[in-house]
């Protein structure tokens, strides 16, 4: 009797192992749970840009609602160290005393379309043109972690044409 | 004791099942770019040769997200001076998982688990993630209509889960 039931159980114990083990395998195979604790990290080189040549940094899509401003404004870091702004597939408002500064992101004046009192900003010059690609250096020693947003501001109306929130390239 | 083995059996045979099935799916659309991937081995050869002389011009960008896979960084196409396009992912953070590829998806965007398969969204494979984390390039097949593939997803083939989505637009 007790033997009987020895083998049984044995034969239970068997059956659990012989089902048990590829059914751990495959669910281990399709979930691989041990990725969730593993990092692969990869630093591959650009396949192309030379050192040479200047990188951007930082790049935002202007947006305008008031005065239609839409393009994409970068900034490179050049080879030299130089940070420069430039505009590309620009396109905003023509208007009086139009200049480009850069702006705190997070400044609740930007949210308005005529600023109250002056606008904390860093000038980078007049407005080139209000359509096309252009380039403005940024004067050294910027802090570009306080000022991370450019404006197209009219100084005569203290208006807000376009604002880029820049994003890090 | 009968009913115990066939039980298992059960269990075991849609353990496999379940495996099979997902590495069907993968295969599908691999089979397709097996051709064009051939063809770009081809183009590499010849670029070696060549020097990378002019710069290569940056097409498009957008930034990853992605939530509950916690996924962030950026993707940027560039075209070679040859017309070759890579993708390059930079400041680039997913989280790890079985099966994970890089695609091109014909969508504007794609949030969190977004299935591709169920969805029918058409994709275009660049190669399965070579990292999940750090700056990595992919080529891009020749001839990919990128005004119609506008979104980098980092797809787990395996259950069919989008990780991460990055938009590209116009840079």
């Amino acid at each position: 009797m007790n033997q009987i039931a020895n083998s049984r159980l044995s034969r239970n114990k068997l059956a659990l192992i012989l089902i048990g083990i590829p059914v751990l395998g495959g669910a281990w195979w399709a979930f691989r749970p041990e990725k969730l604790f593993i990092n692969e990290k990869v630093n591959e080189a650009a396949p192309f840009v030379a050192d040479t040549e200047a990188q951007p940094v930082y790049t935002g899509k202007l947006e305008g609602k008031i005065h239609q401003t839409s393009g994409r404004a970068t900034i490179y870091k050049s080879a030299d160290g130089k940070h420069y702004l430039r505009l590309t597939d620009f396109m905003t408002a023509n208007g009086p005393d139009v200049h480009v500064v850069l702006v705190r992101a997070e400044d609740k004046a930007l949210e308005q379309e005529i600023v109250k009192g002056e606008l904390d900003h860093v000038e980078l010059g007049s407005l080139k043109g209000n359509q096309g690609d252009q380039n403005y250096d940024l004067p050294a020693g910027v802090d570009l972690n306080q000022y991370q947003a450019v404006a197209i501001y009219c100084e005569r109306f203290h208006a807000v044409f376009g604002v880029a929130r820049l994003e890090k390239f | 004791m009968v009913r115990t083995v066939k039980t298992g059996l059960v269990i075991a045979v849609l353990a496999v099942a379940f495996s099979l099935q997902a590495r069907l799916h993968a295969q599908d659309d691999m089979k397709q770019d097996g051709m064009k991937q051939d063809e770009m081995k081809h183009d590499k050869m010849q670029d070696d040769k060549m020097t990378h002389e002019s710069m290569a011009k940056t097409l498009f960008t957008g930034k990853f997200h992605g939530k509950v896979h916690a996924t962030s960084g950026r993707a940027t196409v560039y075209q070679e001076a040859d017309g070759k396009l890579v993708l390059r992912l930079t400041n680039f953070k997913t989280s790890n998982g079985p099966d994970v590829h890089v695609i091109l998806v014909a969508t504007k965007d794609a949030g969190d688990d977004a299935n591709f398969l169920k969805n029918n969204t058409e994709r275009v494979e660049l190669g399965k993630l070579k990292g999940n984390e750090g700056d990595q390039n992919y080529e891009i097949p020749a001839g990919t209509d990128l005004a119609k593939f506008r979104t980098v997803s980092v797809y787990c083939e395996r259950f069919n889960a989008n990780f991460g989505a990055a938009p590209l637009e116009k840079f």
